[in-house]
């Protein structure tokens, strides 16, 4: 993996704030076939520079408990690894979406709240890590690349 | 003189219009669009307290036209805010078609469904749209529709109480399998038909029906249940708190802006939820029924508003046409592409940093403070525009070997654009900016990295090269015709000197000036003089020469 990449990478995300709203990016990870780079690596690379944790999506897990774990990773200031393992669903879509736009999550009947907004800190940045066949296969919604700002292709 | 009798007294309302007016249609001396939005304040007396309150008014309209149709809407926003909210979003043709169709159908409940392509604007200006009424940073609720989008998530749905995190495990897996969805709609369904039911005796059956959901999610028969609304009543009943938090009143909310968007993606039993929202004279409806409550119904607010959003069918791949009965429904407003006017427009407004706060110190990395430069800003975004437009073209067709498609946004220039402030490359010569080079990078990390299509990759590389570097690209500049690279070190070398070395090359250029005027000077003294040695010339006009 070239680490200069992958610190330009991080630099932007931390970095770059879109006008005119001043967001910042999601980023994304791509895996192509040929890549022999493992998922876990790029993950402790990642964690030398900054405080992230790691949530795997997958069958064994629901949408609204990663929703709780991210706004948990948030409430610490930290950012986010967000390995997709199984197409998005409607809910974690949707937050993301906000997170995306906004910066910000926006949940209907959440925590005791008619409309839970919670702000990303300024801290905190989510990278999304996905296999492009699985992007390109797996995931139905068809706007998936649009959610990230700074990308980086793992060869 | 003009005719008497054609002359009439204007009413006062009148000439309020015509001021209005021409607010709307202001323009800078550049010709710079400045109206659009007009802030006002009107003194009222209150019906109720019989006292005198001031109350804040927005007026919207489309610059770009002739006679524009101008709205009046209240709102909570201040002139300050809405101001700044004015500076945020650039003048762009599109951009006020699509908020004044906004404002027309918010103030007369109509659901608004916008269709246009990515970068149009939709969200961003459904966003503002909601912040110019009621203040900076308030978004609408917003819904992203997908295939996956359930009716539950718009209308409503049961959750059992779960204790442990074994049932909610139980719960989750059995309400994602195909037998609980389909369990589930049939409860509505089924209430929906026992028409003589009273609403009591509906619930005890929904109640009955849930028990048995619960036992074949494995659940205990005794489980509790809490009904949940989803995003659209909720939009309907509910009250902003002074504080900006939300509560929910499903009979005397006021309601609020929703945007569902994406709505081309959803499900047909997802659009026909969403029908439910028709209401009399092309109106929203004033009030729905959920049956998954036993036909309990929840009224709309007066601030109740939808507006839909959707991108054009041809754009995606398996995408539906917006669906007949829901386009019917809802005042249809359908966009094109973004022109290429609007396009250098919007590069412009990024790339001279007109939208946002200037860096108060140059940050670290930034070798040349460009947001301070206009002028290379300008130049920069005729590259951009160019290049995005281009890419954009080549995208519509669908990369290879690629089901994904990447639609490029305004994000991408605004990317770039912010990129450039403090990410920069030196160039080793001459220890200045490198402006070409860095945004080449910034280009190919933003724009080209994420292409699947390798061909294409080295195709817009290639064009990008000769739009900075190569003779096709060549402009006029300054009464030269200079490569884009020439331009940017021209400007780069002109911005990085330092106030005295600005100087001197003023005087410099005020010397060369003169210069240039005494020569033309002698050189006409030459000509008369010649004139007057010529024996063919008249004396009166030698005289005249003379004078």
């Amino acid at each position: 993996m070239d680490k200069e990449e992958l610190n330009v990478f991080i630099r932007l995300l931390q970095k770059v704030r879109k006008q005119p709203n001043q967001t910042f990016d999601l980023g994304l990870i791509v895996k192509e076939p040929k890549s022999q780079i493992e998922v876990e690596k790029v993950f402790e690379e990642i964690k030398k520079v900054v405080d992230i944790e790691r949530i795997v999506y997958d069958e064994t897990i629901f949408d609204e408990d990663v929703i709780d774990k991210i706004v948990e990773a948030f409430q610490k200031n930290k950012w986010v690894f967000l390995e997709i393992k199984k197409d998005i669903d409607s809910p974690l879509l949707n937050q993301l979406k906000h997170l995306a736009n906004y910066n910000s999550f926006q949940l209907i009947d959440y925590r005791g709240k008619d409309v839970f907004e919670m702000k990303m800190p300024e801290n905190s940045r989510v990278i999304v890590f996905a296999e492009r066949d699985f992007i390109e296969n797996k995931i139905s919604y068809p706007h998936f690349y649009r959610l990230f700002g700074p990308t980086l292709i793992l060869q | 003189m003009p005719n008497p009798e054609t002359l009439r007294f204007k009413s006062p309302e009148e000439l309020k219009e015509e001021k209005i007016e021409k607010k709307i249609k202001e323009r800078g001396p550049e010709g710079e669009i400045l109206g659009g939005i007009v802030f006002e304040e009107e003194k009222a007396i209150d019906p109720e307290t019989k006292e005198e309150r001031t109350r804040r008014y927005i007026y919207i309209g489309n610059p770009y036209e002739e006679r524009p149709i101008i709205t009046k809407l209240e709102t909570d926003a201040s002139r300050e805010e809405v101001e700044a909210i004015k500076r945020e979003i650039i003048p762009m043709k599109e951009s006020f078609e699509i908020l004044e169709a906004m404002a027309r159908t918010y103030k007369h409940r109509q659901p608004l469904l916008i269709e246009g392509s990515t970068a149009i604007g939709k969200t961003y200006l459904a966003d503002k749209f909601t912040e110019l009424l009621y203040g900076r940073g308030v978004k609408p609720l917003d819904v992203y529709c997908s295939g996956q989008t359930d009716v539950s998530e718009l209308m409503a749905k049961w959750v059992p109480r779960v204790e442990t995190e074994e049932e909610k495990r139980k719960w989750n897996e059995f309400v994602e399998s195909l037998e609980a969805q389909e369990k589930i709609s049939q409860i509505a369904q089924e209430i929906e038909q026992k028409e003589k039911l009273s609403q009591e005796q509906k619930l005890a059956l929904i109640h009955t029906k849930l028990q048995e959901l619960a036992k074949s999610a494995g659940l205990s028969e005794k489980t509790q249940w809490r009904f949940q609304y989803g995003a659209v009543p909720k939009a309907m009943g509910l009250i902003r708190n002074p504080d900006g938090s939300f509560s929910f009143d499903e009979q005397k909310g006021m309601g609020f802006i929703i945007h569902i968007e994406e709505v081309g993606l959803a499900e047909p039993q997802v659009i026909n939820a969403l029908l439910k929202l028709r209401g009399k004279r092309g109106q929203l409806a004033e009030e729905i029924q959920l049956w998954e409550n036993g036909g309990r119904k929840v009224k709309a607010g007066p601030k109740f508003w939808v507006v839909f959003s959707t991108n054009p069918p041809e754009e995606y791949l398996a995408r539906n046409e917006v669906d007949p009965a829901l386009a019917r429904g809802v005042v249809f407003k359908r966009m094109g592409e973004l022109s290429e006017e609007s396009l250098r427009l919007a590069a412009d407004y990024y790339f001279t940093y007109k939208l946002s706060e200037k860096p108060k110190e140059k940050p670290e990395g930034c070798i040349l403070d460009i947001y301070n430069y206009p002028e290379i800003g300008r130049e920069i975004a005729k590259v951009v525009s160019i290049f995005h437009n281009e890419l954009n073209k080549e995208l519509k067709k669908g990369e290879k070997g690629r089901q994904q498609r990447i639609p490029l946004t305004l994000d991408d220039m605004a990317r770039v654009a912010d990129a450039l402030i403090d990410t920069q490359i030196r160039n080793k010569e001459t220890g200045l900016l490198d402006l070409n080079e860095t945004l080449k990078k910034h280009i190919h990390f933003y724009y080209l990295d994420r292409l699947a299509d390798e061909e294409l990759k080295k195709t817009m590389e290639a064009n990008l090269n000769e739009l900075l570097e190569g003779v096709t690209g060549k402009i006029k500049f300054e009464g030269k015709i200079l490569t884009r690279k020439e331009i940017f070190d021209t400007l780069v070398e002109r911005a990085s000197l330092t106030e005295d070395e600005k100087k001197k090359l003023e005087e410099e250029k005020k010397k060369e000036e003169e210069k240039k005027l005494r020569q033309a000077k002698f050189d006409v003294q030459d000509a008369i003089d010649s004139l007057l040695k010529n024996p063919k010339i008249p004396e009166s006009v030698k005289r005249l020469l003379q004078e």
